[in-house]
């Protein structure tokens, strides 16, 4: 057991620096100069040359690139990530200052995706008509086809600027998450929802369920006691793959409902090549996901009682 | 953007159906939803009040709405619309600019003379301009200003902003506490504009204890102390900048003849990234005003009740710049043609609306000293183009595209997709250019991407197109003078072009204020520029649009067609 946490505690780790490595490999191998990208881009061949330098040794960019890697990387593992090239804002403040925002929307969006995947693996289990059930099950396949920033604008033309129902932008209180959160859950419960509904079908066919029907229980019974308990758990390993879906389905979210947020903030800082806030990002991102990947793989030997046997004869051999 | 990525990842992660049609069923479910909801948007429709003009009324919030962002409230640091617009209404110059007639008026300096050479200009301040945070205005500040704004503070991480619109600055002499003399290495005459300039980077003052803090602590927008009609209340990036009224401000420009505080009681800038939004949160009346109106959305709005005001960006034209060492546009007779060579007519149909001009010189009909060229060399005429083309040797290929000497007459165009007007525009162009036989090859990118291939566009583009805003005919100077922008890339031995003439020409831009004299040099500069030499092709005169609600008066554009709202007031009693 020890050995099996040291190994996915390792490949985290790992997966954190090479994030950063490969985070700053593209963002120099990109052919824009972060320099250049400070000034007017119609001004650009008239900036004398010695200002551009002055401007790259005001950032360290004139430095060997080999010296600006190792004194990123020695500053990040302190959580250091130095100031923002475009704004002078320390780092770790801006991601901070818009983290809340999309950790609220992002958590709210999960919820909400998760209760429809069940919504729709439940209804796509309990129903006998074959057309309401394949046309049910076609509904994951529809949420992750319709386009963010089509349903999010649809959804503000009808209950923002028709109805009134919710502010159109910006982040004040309750009512100015409603339409972003669900326009987010929707493409992010899709897969879940098709993975809950193929579990749904296959533990339904299996032999304990047949028991329980011989037993005599109800149909809702089965579904509610027996398989939704079995076919939820590999949903779990889906975790990092609907975080990924939520963060990169938040860069649209806040860009259409003009939100602030580490999709925003994330997209401008490409844009912009604002090395230091990209490195900063992808860090942290991809220490969460590693996290996320860490717990659940942590927690399945908890749950799963024949991954904690495999487990222990391998740690007795 | 990277919706299609966001899609594309979905899709990629998402279990494959194993049914294909709950697929077709979800596709339709899809349309139907999208078309239901297509069709109660579309149904029914608002107006806005009707325009009840009269007596300015005081008091009010602004909901303001535009693309961008303010990076950092610092307002002599910023390339983006945001951030000088901003920067206008928190900061005063020591000029005016008439934005009708061009002339330099007074505003935190009272009067101004200057030497004959041009290189030192005395400013007389206003002896009652205090900054917000009642710190006297003086020359002391004016002369801290300029020089951390043309040389930057390391040690701050200050970046010299300025050092491209003040070239050659020496220092700022303060032989009393009113009087400001600004010296320069060179004649500089367009440092007089320069001293009004309200566009990007702008030379806005700053109280001394703004002046000391470093980048970082300047992003707390409190600390930021202006001498404006407005202060910060607050700043949040990506979201919004709140401006209040700045309590006992009375030194609007003299022009604007506006006595006293400004109307508005605050102002709040809101980011809007979506043109949909925008436009939407105009007409559910969550705003008050929006900057960046598309040009489809201008019709419908103005339909709708709403004005639509617009100035254009007074400078260079949208144009082509010729890279005069590669071929085939090292050819004088291939830039003549192009020049020639386009329906300005379809341009206008298709793609510009009434707030975008068709150009008719590299400088806007704004700046001072402009030239029409619309009736000669700017004129479509295809046949000329042919006939020049056929006279330089150029024979028709077999696909229609011309070639000579066993090489085709393709032009590579490199150009900036963040006005939406651009793209389509060149493609107009591609396509006329197509029936003459040049093939032009549009490559229209995102900032980035083009800040990148500038680097190479001495060796790779025969063609950069963009603009700079600057309402001086030195602009033509700082663009294409072979010693400074050197646009065309012009070197001693560049064939057909005498660079000597040419650099004596631009550089007579910097030499006089006179305006008789200024006058004639724009025009010698602009003789050569476009139609000796043919080193651009102008192709439209870009335009800042705002759309309003018939309630808000008095938004104003400047010489540089950025917004003041000093003037500006709204009588819908919110």
């Amino acid at each position: 057991m020890p050995r099996y946490i040291a190994l996915k505690l390792g490949r985290a780790v790992f997966v954190v620096w090479a994030a950063f490595t490969v985070a700053f490999v593209l963002l120099f191998v990109l052919p824009a100069d972060p320099v250049d990208l400070l000034f007017d881009p119609a001004e650009l061949n008239s900036v004398p040359p010695e200002v551009k330098e002055q401007m790259a040794a005001n950032y360290g960019f004139n430095e060997p690139v080999i010296v600006q890697y190792l004194d990123r990387l020695g500053h990040a593992l302190i959580l250091d990530f130095g100031n923002s090239v475009q704004s002078g804002q320390p780092v770790l403040r801006a991601v901070v200052d818009v983290l809340p925002s999309t950790l609220v929307l992002a958590a709210a969006a999960l919820v909400l995706a998760v209760l429809i995947a069940f919504g729709v693996a439940l209804a796509a289990t309990s129903t006998r008509r074959v057309w309401l059930r394949n046309l049910i099950e076609a509904l994951p396949s529809g949420a992750v086809s319709v386009p963010v920033f089509l349903s999010g604008i649809l959804m503000l033309q009808v209950f923002s600027f028709r109805l009134g129902w919710f502010p159109s932008f910006g982040d004040g209180g309750f009512r100015s998450l409603v339409l972003p959160l669900i326009t987010l859950a929707i493409p992010v419960s899709g897969p879940i929802a098709q993975l809950l509904v193929r579990n749904f079908t296959t533990e339904l066919h299996s032999g304990y369920v047949t028991t329980s029907w011989a037993k005599g229980s109800t149909r809702a019974g089965i579904v509610i006691r027996d398989v939704f308990r079995n076919a939820s758990l590999p949903a779990l390993t889906i975790a990092g793959i609907t975080f990924g879906n939520l963060i990169a389905g938040s860069v649209i979210t806040e860009t259409v409902f003009a939100r602030k947020g580490i999709g925003r903030l994330t997209q401008t800082a490409i844009n912009t090549l604002d090395v230091p806030l990209v490195a900063g990002i992808v860090v942290l991102v991809a220490a969460t996901f590693a996290l996320i990947n860490l717990i659940v793989d942590l927690i399945y030997p908890v749950l799963d009682p024949r991954l904690r046997a495999t487990l222990a004869a391998g740690g007795s051999r | 953007m990277s919706d299609a990525d966001d899609l594309r990842s979905s899709i990629e992660n998402a279990t494959r159906s194993r049914r294909r049609w709950p697929w077709i069923a979800g596709a339709a479910a899809a349309v139907l939803l999208v078309a239901g909801i297509g069709f109660a948007v579309t149904r029914g429709g608002t107006s806005s009040s009707a325009a009840t003009s009269g007596e300015p009324v005081r008091g009010g919030t602004l909901q303001f709405a535009l693309i961008d962002y303010q990076r950092s409230p610092d307002p002599q640091w910023g390339t983006n619309y945001a951030e000088s617009l901003i920067g206008n209404n928190v900061t005063d110059k020591l000029t005016w600019q008439d934005p009708d007639t061009g002339e330099i008026t007074p505003w935190l300096a009272e009067s101004w003379e200057y030497n004959d050479a041009l290189t030192e200009f005395t400013f007389r301040l206003r002896k009652d301009v205090t900054f917000s945070d009642g710190t006297p205005f003086d020359s002391a500040a004016v002369k801290a200003n300029y020089d951390q704004y043309v040389r930057g503070d390391e040690k701050l991480g200050i970046s010299p902003n300025g050092a491209t619109l003040l070239p050659g600055y020496i220092e700022t002499r303060t032989p009393d506490p009113y009087t400001a003399v600004v010296r320069f290495e060179k004649p500089l005459a367009s440092f007089l504009q320069a001293s009004s300039f309200t566009a990007n980077a702008q030379p806005g003052f700053l109280a001394l204890s703004t002046l000391k803090l470093n980048a970082e602590q300047r992003t707390d927008p409190t600390k930021v102390i202006g001498t404006g009609p407005f202060v910060y209340e607050s700043w949040e990036s990506q979201v919004k900048t709140v401006l209040v009224k700045r309590k006992g401000y009375n030194w609007a420009p003299p022009a604007l003849k506006h006595p006293g505080e400004a109307y508005l009681d605050k102002i709040v800038f809101n980011t809007i990234p979506e043109a949909s939004v925008r436009t939407g949160s105009l007409e559910s009346g969550t705003i008050d005003a929006t900057l960046d109106v598309g040009t489809t959305d201008e019709a419908p709005l103005e339909a709708k009740g709403y004005e639509i005001i617009h100035r254009g960006v007074s400078g260079t034209a949208i144009l082509f710049n010729f890279n005069t060492q590669l071929f085939p546009t090292d050819d004088l007779a291939v830039r003549k043609a192009i020049q020639r060579g386009w329906d300005r007519s379809a341009v206008e149909k298709t793609v510009l609306t009434d707030s975008y001009k068709i150009a008719t010189s590299v400088i806007a009909p704004s700046v001072q000293g402009y030239a029409d060229y619309s009736g000669s060399v700017l004129k479509y005429d295809p046949d000329a183009a042919r006939k020049l083309l056929d006279d330089a040797g150029w024979a028709p290929g077999p696909d229609g595209i011309r070639v000579k000497d066993g090489k085709k007459l393709t032009v590579k165009l490199l150009g900036i997709s963040n006005l939406v007007v651009n793209k389509p525009a060149y493609e107009s162009v591609q396509q006329d250019l197509k029936k003459i036989g040049v093939d032009l090859q549009l490559t229209v990118v995102p900032i980035p991407d083009y800040a990148a291939n500038v680097a190479k566009a001495k060796t790779d583009w025969n063609v950069t197109a963009a603009n700079r805003s600057r309402n001086d005919a030195a602009v033509l100077n700082l663009q294409y003078n072979p010693e400074l922008g050197n646009s065309n890339f012009l070197t001693a031995d560049s064939t057909g072009i005498d660079v000597p003439e040419l650099t004596a020409a631009l550089g007579k831009l910097e030499t006089t204020l006179d305006p008789a004299r200024r006058k004639e040099f724009a025009k010698a500069a602009q003789d050569l520029v476009v139609d000796k030499y043919a080193l651009v092709n102008p192709v439209y005169d870009p335009a800042q649009v705002i759309a309003h609600a018939g309630y808000v008066h008095g938004i104003l554009f400047d010489a540089q067609s950025r917004n003041h709202f000093v003037n500006t007031w709204k009588n819908d009693g919110k």
